[in-house]
This record gives C-alpha cells, structure tokens and sequence, in this order.
C-alpha cells in the first residue's frame, strides 16, 4: 500500500504539535475546583491590565529605538554588524533573575541614572517606570535582530532605485525599506512582546508591583495553590496570544498574494 | 520636470579596478545622441553604466553632465538627473503600477495638470491601461519591462542609461520597446547610453556609434558600418557574426 508523502509529513506535524501542547493537558489536571472568588478575580484581572498596558508601552519605546538602529545596523560593514550583535545579545543570554538583579541595581537609587531620575520624581523599582524599562530590556534585542533581517531582506537595488527616482535617503526609507520590510518587522515586534508579556524573572526582581501576569501567577501559586493559578493561566494566554498570532496571519495572507 | 544643464554634453572618464579586470573608459555624448556598449560578457560594459548612474563608485575619473558633477565628489544618488534601466526593473512589489509610474514625480507636481496628461499619455502610448491599477508584483516580466520604462520616461530625465533591458524578452516585444524608446528619446530630447550584447539589438537602439569594450579597455569605437567592415579583434568579429 502507497502512503502519500504529504500525510506522512502531516502526521509528523501533528505529533509535533500535541508533543508542544502536552502541558496544557495539566489544564485538567484534578487539582479541585478553579478559584476565581473576588479575592484572585481582582488582583488577576489588575495584573491582565498592568501587563497589556505597560508591555504596550514598551513595545512603543522598542519600535522607536530599535527600528532606526536595526537600519542603522543593517548598512553597517561585516565587522561592525557583529559587533552590534554581539551587543544585543547581552541582555538576550543573560540569566532573566541577573537582568532583573543588575536593572534593580544600576536603575535603583544606587546607580548613577537612578538617582538621577529620582530627582525628577520617577522611581526606578516596584513602580510603572521600572516595568516597563524592565521590559525593554527584555524584548528590545529580539526585536532588533529580528528588524536587521527583515531590513536585510529589502533588495538593495529597489533602494538604489528609488534613489535614482529622486528620493531622499529618509524618504527612501519610509516609501519603499520600511513598506516592504513591515512584515518582519511585524513578526519581530511580536517575538518581542511575546518574550516580553511572559517575562517573569526580571520582573519579579524590579517591579514586584503593579504585578503584571506572570507575576500575579507567582502570587496566586503562592497565596491560593494551583486552584487559583489555572483561571489566570487561561486569562494569560487570551490576552496576550491574539496579537502575536495576527501578526501571522497577516504574513500568511501576504506569502500568498 | 525640468532639470538644470539639461542642454548640455556628457563626458565621462571611468576607472574602476574590479576583481577580474581593470575598467578604463572615457566616453562623450552630445544632447539627443545615443551610445551603444558593445562587448562580450564580463567585458565591463554594465560597470560603466553603474560608475554613472552611482551604484557602483568609480575609483578615479570624472563624470560630469553639462557643470553637474557626478563624480568626484560622488554626488547622491537622488541628485542625479538620470533615468537607469536594467534587465530586472525592480518595479516596487508593494504599489500598483500606477504608483510605480508616478513614483518618481515630486508630490506638489502629481496632482498638476501638465503632468497628469503626461502621465496619461506614458499610459496610452506604453499600452498600460489594463495594467493600470495591478498590483506591481502579479505583471509578468515583458509587462514590468513597460513599466519600468514609463517609470523612468515619467520624469524626463536628460540622460537614460539602459543596462541590458530587454535581455529574456521575445523578438516582438523587443521590437516594441526599442521603437518606443527611439520614439520618446526624439520626442524629449533625451540622450541615451545603452549596453546589450547583441550587436543587432544595440545597432537599432543607438544607431549612430558604437564604443567596443574588452576587458575594460577601449578597443574601438566609431559608426556600426566601421565596426562590421574592419573589426578592431577577433573576439568583436566573432561577436558580430551571426549564429
């Protein structure tokens, strides 16, 4: 009997796939009855707020930053490139608990530019400034490496072209770079908010409050047991999945045009 | 559009050390006239033209159009009063054609009368209008050639360089778009320079001279008749011959 290859592949898949999911299955694990009384329904849909708004928020200063340096970094010569890199990578291999330890220190009221913001009234632990920051810190190298390729993906001669029609560098950049490099970019922002949302090992370091959700999910454990834990673990993932995953199927719906 | 120096002659001396040969060309256009490249592959023909329109940097030599320098110093791409059309037309994938044909019109012009009828005409003469609003990245390839082309005449630069732009398209088309070209280079006054390696295809587009290249080096150059009757190599007969 012939097997088609294409269902081969496809049960490949798909036991890849339940392999991925497995752990959810917990999600019905006998653990008694889930606990969503007023006392974890409030806090939990606090820290759904904290996380949505805040994450926002970051991802806005990331794009900013790291849109021009991703530019920036993909003109660069070989050497500088990886220069750049390795840089990004710092914060990206660091241990998240070291990144939240080192963030506390250097931003806290011991470091040089957190007393300095002091002055100015912001405060740089357990406060919205220092999640959000926190958050920056761990998103922005996913996403700038992730906008160097999609910028790397941009065939230089359209650029060229577009130069010779009589466009400025900047206008280059807006009208013909960033349109046909939006797609990666977009997957990049979303790799970034993922890693951010989900973040719990700096944050719970710097910015134990306002409790954001992975945070919360420690409290929760913490406080109430697992029974408590499973709604906000349900909660979590409606939050903070739609907009990753719409990003791809924008880029799917773009694949085939 | 109008540009500054638009009347005036093209003179070009390109040195440029590739990996394989050294580039070592001077060349000179009158206002109107053409020039065809003409050389075997890797002869250095394309290397010329980008030195010119400034996607490659020559290492020494001048480029000038009328008082507009091009090169030294090299002057932004942007600056340049060109037109430069290659094989690949690299229309831009995200925009309709129409976008692509306008593309080059500064925004405080577009919406002038003079240029929409401009505009209109590149649409009627270049047959476009069923193309008009598709989007740029589902035309086939001879369809993104015309394109490419009213792309480049929409915004009447002085000097078009062409770079093999009809390589892969059949006979027909071909035909088309060279009488096209001869048809709006007479019409605007535009001066051209164009490479191709194929002698018949050169001939008909820039009948007046010819300039042969061979591993960068100048070998000859003169009207077709001169070339055809005493080939200055061996290599040129060869490649004057037909199949």
């Amino acid at each position: 009997m012939r097997v088609d290859r294409r269902w081969l592949a496809r049960a490949g898949a798909t036991i890849f796939a339940l392999a991925l999911l497995y752990p959810f299955t917990a999600l019905f694990a006998r653990i008694g009855p889930w606990q969503w009384g007023e006392d974890v329904r409030g806090p939990a849909l606090s820290s759904v707020r904290v996380s949505l708004l805040l994450t926002a928020g970051a991802m806005v200063i990331i794009v900013a930053i790291g849109t021009p340096m991703a530019a920036y970094i993909a003109r660069c010569g070989t050497r500088e490139r990886l220069l750049w890199q390795a840089v990004l990578l710092v914060p990206i291999l660091l241990p998240p608990l070291a990144l939240g330890i080192l963030l506390t220190l250097a931003f806290g009221s011991y470091g040089t530019v957190g007393a300095w913001l002091e002055h100015f009234g912001i405060v740089m632990t357990n406060s919205a400034p220092a999640f959000i920051i926190t958050q920056v810190y761990v998103g922005i190298g996913y996403y700038v490496l992730g906008a160097v390729a999609a910028f790397d993906a941009v065939p230089l001669m359209l650029q060229k072209q577009a130069a010779l029609l009589g466009l400025a560098p900047r206008k280059v950049f807006l009208r013909v770079t960033l349109p046909l490099a939006r797609l990666g970019l977009a997957v990049a922002l979303s790799i970034a908010w993922v890693r951010a949302i989900g973040e719990f090992g700096a944050v719970v370091v710097t910015a134990y409050y306002p409790s954001g959700m992975p945070v919360q999910l420690w409290i929760n454990l913490q406080s109430f047991g697992l029974p408590a834990v499973m709604p906000l673990l349900v909660v979590f993932l409606a939050a903070a999945l739609p907009l990753p995953w719409l990003v791809h199927v924008l880029a799917q719906r773009r694949r085939h045009v | 559009m109008s540009w500054p120096n638009a009347d005036v002659m093209f003179k070009a001396q390109i040195i440029k050390k590739r990996r394989d040969i050294k580039v070592n060309v001077s060349l000179e256009l009158d206002k109107g006239s053409s020039l065809g490249l003409f050389g075997a592959s890797g002869a250095g023909k394309s290397t010329v033209l980008a030195c010119i329109a400034g996607i490659e940097e020559p290492d020494d030599g001048s480029v000038k159009l009328g008082d507009l320098q091009f090169f030294p110093p090299s002057l932004p791409l942007h600056k340049r009063p060109i037109g430069y059309l290659t094989q690949e037309p690299g229309l831009f994938p995200h925009l309709r054609v129409s976008e692509n044909v306008s593309f080059g019109i500064p925004k405080h012009l577009a919406a002038e009368k003079e240029h929409c009828h401009w505009i209109e005409t590149l649409r009627e003469r270049l047959q476009l209008g069923p193309l008009w609003h598709a989007p740029a990245s589902l035309i086939s390839g001879g369809q993104a050639r015309r394109v490419g082309l009213a792309r480049m005449l929409a915004r009447k630069p002085p000097l078009v360089l062409l770079d093999e732009p009809f390589a892969g398209l059949d006979r027909q088309l071909v035909r088309e778009l060279i009488d096209d070209l001869i048809f709006w280079s007479r019409t605007l006054g535009f001066s051209m320079i164009a490479v191709d390696h194929q002698a018949e295809v050169l001939k008909r587009l820039c009948p007046e001279q010819a300039l042969v290249l061979e591993n960068g080096q100048i070998v000859q150059r003169g009207g077709w008749d001169e070339l055809y009757g005493t080939p200055a190599s061996p290599l040129l007969q060869s490649l004057l011959t037909p199949l």
